[in-house]
C-alpha cells in the first residue's frame, strides 16, 4: 500500500475559522462539523423508530384478536404501509449513517468528512424528505396506503387516490437523493481521508462495512429513484410505464423496486456487522478473527446482493428461479464465515460481558435464526408456500430487527461515552437487553409458525378457528415487551446525559482511533495521533506503553508496534 | 376444532409446514423438511459453538488472552462445508421445483380459469375445448367456493381483472401471484376430500384481508353430479 503521498492532517488553527460555535440550537442547525451532524443523524433516525415503532404497537394491538377492534381496515393498512417505510427508509438505512459519520472520520484519523457542506445538506435533505413522507397524515386522505413495496397496479392513481401516495413518492426521492450525496461523500472520504500508516487494510471493518455499504446506496438508489419517478408520472401524468392495457408491464415494478430492496437489505445490515466486528473483539481482549475473509466475504455479500433481487419475485412466474435461487444460496457461505469468524474471536479470549457485548451476543443468536430462513425463502417450491405469509414477516424482522437493532444498541452502549463524554447504566442496560431479547423472540418466532399455518401478512383481520389466536396474542404480548425494553434506554440516555460516570477517552480499552482522542473529541477530532502499523493502533500504543508481549502468548504482526 | 389443534401441536413445536393435501404440496413439503434437518443441526451447532465460548471463555484475570489473528484451516473449513451443504439444497430445490411447477401428465386435466379481482375470486370450469362451462362467482354474504374432483389433475389458468393479487392454498403448500396483464398456470393434484380454507396473499387494497376462498375437494362421482346441478342451476353459482 502506498501511503506516502498522503498528507499527515494538519491540526486545524484554535479558532476554527469557517465556523465558530453558535449558542444552542442555532449551533445544530448550522453545523456542518461531521460529529454534530452524526449525531443529528443518529437522533432523527431514532425519533423516527419510536414512531414506526408506535405504529408497530397498533398494529400488534388490531391483530392480538380476530375482528377489528382498534381501527379499521383502511387505517390498518395507513399504519403497516408507513410502518415499513418509516422503520426501513427513515430508521434502518439512515441511524448507521449517522453512526459512520460520527465514527469514520474517526477511524481513519480524518478531521471531518470530504465534504462538511454536503454533508449537512444530505442530512436536512433527509430530515425534510422524511416529513414529507409523514404528512401524509395532513392530507384529506391520509397517508400512503400501498405497502412499503408500493407494488403497482395498486399504487397507481386509478386504485389509490390521494396525495399521501404522492407525497410518500417524493419525499422517499428526496430521502434518496440525500442518501446518494452522503454515500459519495464517505467513499470519497474513506478513500481519500485517511492519515498516512492507514492503510485499506488496517482500516477497522466498520469503516469498510461503511464503504461497502455506501457503495452499495451508489449503486441501488439511483434504481429506486428511477422507479418513484416513473410511478410519479405514471400517477400524476398519465404515463403507461405500468400499465398492461396501454403496452406497460406491471412486472417492471417489481424488477426495479427490488433491485433496489435486496442491496437495501444488505445497505442495513453491513454497518451492522461492522459493529458486531468492532464490539466483539474488542471485548475479547482478541484481535478480529480472520480480518482479511472478513473483508472478502463483505465484498463477496455485496457482488452477490445485486444478483438476488428476483427472490423476492419467485411466485410471479416471471423469473428464472434457478438463477435467482443459487445466488440467494450462496449469499450464505460469506455470512456463516462472518458469524464463524465472530465465535472464532470470543475463542480463546477473555470476554467481558458489558451491555453492547450482550447486545452483540444476541445479535448473533438472532441473526442466525434470520440467516437460515433466509435460506429457506431462497428455495423456490418453498417460497411458493411461505411467500407473502408471516414466515417472511418473521424471517426479515429477524434479519431486520433482531440484527440490526441488537447490533445498533451494541454501537450505541459501545461508542456513547465517546459522543457524549459520560458512560450509561450497566444496570439499566442489562435490563434492556433482557427486555428486548425476551420480547423480540416472543414477538416474532410465533409468526413463523403463523406463515407456516398460513396467515398471510399484510391482513388486518383474520377468522377465529384457523389455529391463529394464540399465536397472535403471543406475538402482541411480545410486541409490547419489545416496546416497553426501550423505555430503560430512553431513561438511561437522559439520566446519563444529565450525572453520569465520566467515560475518560478510552472506557473499553478499545483498539481503533476513535478511542485515542478525548471524549467527546474536539472539534477537529485529534490533537495527536498514534503510529499506525496495523489495524489496532490503540490497542498497539497500550501495550507498547506497557511493554511488548504482556500476557504471553502470540502476538503475531501486533507485535514490536509503536517503537 | 379440538381435534385439528391437537393434531397442530407437534406441528407448532416441531416448526413443521402444513401438511399437504397435494402431490405437488407433499413434494414441496418433503424439501421443506429436508432443509429443516440441515437448517436445525447447523443452528445447532453454531448455537452450540457461541454458548460454549462464552460460558468458557468469561474473562477471569487481568491477563491478556493469545492474540490469536485467524485460523486459515478452521476458516476454509467453513467455507467450503457450507458451500457443499448449499449446492447439495440447491440440487435438491431444481428436482422439487421441476415437478411442482411442470405440468402433472395427465392428459385430461380438470381446467379451471380462476380471475382474481379487488376483493372477490371468480372461477370458470372450462370444457375440453377451452370453452367456459360452469362459473362461481363470490359475492360479500357468500365464500366462494373452488369444488374439484380428487385425484385428478386440476390445471389453473390464473389472471387478474384490476391490481395483483395471489392466490393461495395453504394445505396445498402453493401460491402464484395474479398479475394483470399475465395469464399464468399450474397443477394442483388434490388427492383426498376436504375443505380447505385460500387466500389472496398478495396485499391488494382495502378488504386484502377479506379476499378468501375456500376449496373443496369432492370424489369424481360427486363432481360430476355437482357440475351437472350447477349447469341446470343457469351455470353460474356462488
Amino acid at each position: 500500500m502506498r501511503t506516502s503521498e498522503l498528507e499527515r492532517p494538519s491540526a486545524p488553527p484554535p479558532a476554527d475559522r469557517h465556523r465558530p460555535r453558535r449558542p444552542g440550537v442555532v449551533d445544530w442547525v448550522t453545523t456542518v462539523d461531521h460529529k454534530q451532524i452524526g449525531i443529528l443523524y443518529v437522533v432523527t433516525a431514532f425519533g423516527f423508530f419510536m414512531f414506526g415503532g408506535v405504529l408497530a404497537m397498533l398494529i400488534r394491538t388490531e391483530l392480538a384478536e380476530p375482528g377489528l377492534q382498534v381501527m379499521n381496515a383502511d387505517t390498518y393498512n395507513q399504519t403497516f404501509t408507513m410502518h415499513g417505510t418509516v422503520m426501513v427508509l427513515l430508521f434502518a438505512a439512515q441511524v448507521t449513517t449517522g453512526l459512520a459519520n460520527y465514527f469514520v472520520p474517526l477511524q481513519i484519523g480524518a478531521a471531518d468528512v470530504a465534504f462538511p457542506r454536503m454533508n449537512a445538506l444530505s442530512y436536512w435533505l433527509y430530515l425534510f424528505g422524511g416529513l414529507m413522507v409523514l404528512s401524509g397524515y395532513l392530507t384529506a386522505n391520509g397517508a400512503a396506503r400501498s405497502g412499503w413495496t408500493a407494488y403497482v397496479p395498486l399504487s397507481t392513481e386509478k386504485y389509490l387516490q390521494g396525495a399521501g401516495q404522492d407525497l410518500w413518492i417524493m419525499g422517499l426521492a428526496v430521502v434518496g437523493m440525500g442518501g446518494i450525496l452522503g454515500a459519495l461523500n464517505l467513499v470519497v472520504t474513506i478513500f481519500s481521508g485517511r492519515m498516512p500508516g492507514m492503510t485499506m487494510f488496517r482500516m477497522p471493518l466498520f469503516t469498510w462495512t461503511v464503504l461497502v455499504n455506501q457503495l452499495l446506496i451508489l449503486f441501488a438508489f439511483p434504481a429506486i429513484t428511477a422507479a418513484l419517478a416513473l410511478l410519479f408520472l405514471e400517477r400524476n401524468f398519465g404515463a403507461a410505464y405500468f400499465d398492461p392495457a396501454r403496452g406497460g408491464d406491471p412486472v417492471l415494478w417489481q424488477h426495479l423496486f427490488w433491485f433496489f430492496g435486496h442491496p437495501e437489505v444488505y445497505i442495513v445490515i453491513l454497518p451492522a456487522f461492522g459493529i458486531m466486528s468492532e464490539v466483539i473483539p474488542v471485548f475479547s481482549s482478541k484481535p478480529l478473527f480472520g480480518y482479511r475473509a472478513m473483508v472478502f466475504a463483505v465484498f463477496a455479500i455485496t457482488a452477490l446482493s445485486f444478483s438476488v433481487w428476483a427472490h423476492h419475485m419467485f411466485v410471479t412466474d416471471a423469473v428464472n428461479l434457478p438463477w435467482f435461487s443459487i445466488m440467494s444460496l450462496l449469499i450464505a457461505v460469506p455470512t456463516g464465515i462472518k458469524i464463524f469468524n465472530w465465535i472464532g474471536t470470543m475463542w480463546r479470549g477473555a470476554i467481558r460481558f458489558t451491555t453492547a457485548m450482550l447486545m452483540a451476543l444476541a445479535f448473533i443468536a438472532v441473526f442466525l435464526i434470520g440467516g437460515i430462513t433466509g435460506v429457506f425463502l431462497a428455495s423456490p417450491p418453498i417460497d411458493f408456500d411461505v411467500n407473502d405469509t408471516y414466515y417472511v414477516v418473521a424471517h426479515f424482522h429477524y434479519v431486520m430487527v433482531g440484527g440490526l437493532l441488537f447490533a445498533l444498541f451494541a454501537g450505541l452502549y459501545y461508542w456513547f461515552p465517546k459522543m457524549t463524554g459520560r458512560m450509561l447504566s450497566e444496570r439499566l442496560g442489562r435490563l434492556q437487553f433482557w427486555l428486548m431479547f425476551v420480547g423480540f423472540n416472543l414477538t416474532f418466532f410465533p409468526q413463523f409458525i403463523l406463515g407456516l399455518n398460513g396467515m398471510p401478512r399484510r391482513v388486518a383481520d383474520y377468522l377465529p378457528g384457523l389455529g391463529w389466536d394464540a399465536l397472535n396474542l403471543a406475538s402482541t404480548v411480545g410486541g409490547f415487551l419489545l416496546g416497553v425494553s426501550i423505555l430503560p434506554f430512553l431513561w438511561n440516555v437522559y439520566a446519563s446525559l444529565r450525572r453520569g460516570r465520566p467515560a475518560g477517552d478510552d472506557p473499553w480499552e478499545g483498539f481503533s482511533l476513535e478511542w485515542a482522542t478525548s471524549s467527546p473529541p474536539p472539534q477537529h477530532n485529534f490533537h495527536e495521533l498514534p503510529e499506525i502499523r496495523s489495524e489496532r493502533p490503540v490497542f498497539d500504543r497500550r501495550h507498547a506503553a506497557a511493554g511488548a508481549g504482556a500476557g504471553g502468548g502470540d502476538l503475531g504482526r501486533d507485535g514490536g508496534a509503536g517503537g | 376444532m379440538l381435534r385439528s389443534s391437537v393434531l397442530a401441536a407437534p406441528v407448532v413445536l416441531g416448526g413443521c409446514a402444513s401438511h399437504g393435501v397435494t402431490t405437488q404440496g407433499r413434494d414441496i413439503e418433503r424439501l421443506y423438511n429436508l432443509f429443516l434437518a440441515i437448517a436445525v443441526v447447523v443452528w445447532a451447532v453454531v448455537t452450540g459453538l457461541m454458548l460454549w465460548s462464552i460460558v468458557r471463555y468469561r474473562r477471569r484475570g487481568d491477563e491478556l488472552p493469545p492474540q490469536i489473528h485467524g485460523h486459515n484451516k478452521l476458516e476454509l473449513t467453513w467455507t467450503i462445508i457450507p458451500t457443499i451443504l448449499v449446492l447439495v439444497l440447491f440440487w435438491a430445490t431444481v428436482q422439487t421445483q421441476d415437478r411442482v411447477t411442470g405440468p402433472a401428465g395427465d392428459a385430461d386435466p380438470v381446467r379451471v380459469q380462476v380471475l382474481a379481482f379487488q376483493w372477490q375470486w371468480q372461477f370458470t370450469y372450462l370444457r375440453p375445448d377451452g370453452q367456459p362451462d360452469v362459473q362461481v362467482i363470490g359475492t360479500t354474504e357468500k365464500v366462494p367456493e373452488l369444488v374439484l374432483p380428487a385425484g385428478r389433475t386440476v390445471r389453473i389458468r390464473l389472471a387478474s381483472a384490476d391490481v395483483t393479487h395471489s392466490f393461495f392454498v395453504p394445505r396445498a403448500l402453493f401460491k402464484r401471484m395474479a398479475i394483470p396483464g399475465r395469464t399464468s398456470e399450474f397443477d394442483m393434484t388434490f388427492d383426498r376430500p376436504g375443505l380447505y380454507p385460500g387466500n389472496c396473499t398478495q396485499f391488494c387494497g382495502l378488504d386484502h384481508a377479506r379476499m378468501i376462498f375456500n376449496v373443496r375437494v369432492i370424489s369424481a362421482e360427486q363432481y360430476r353430479q355437482w357440475l351437472t346441478r350447477q349447469r341446470a342451476a343457469g351455470g353460474t353459482g356462488t
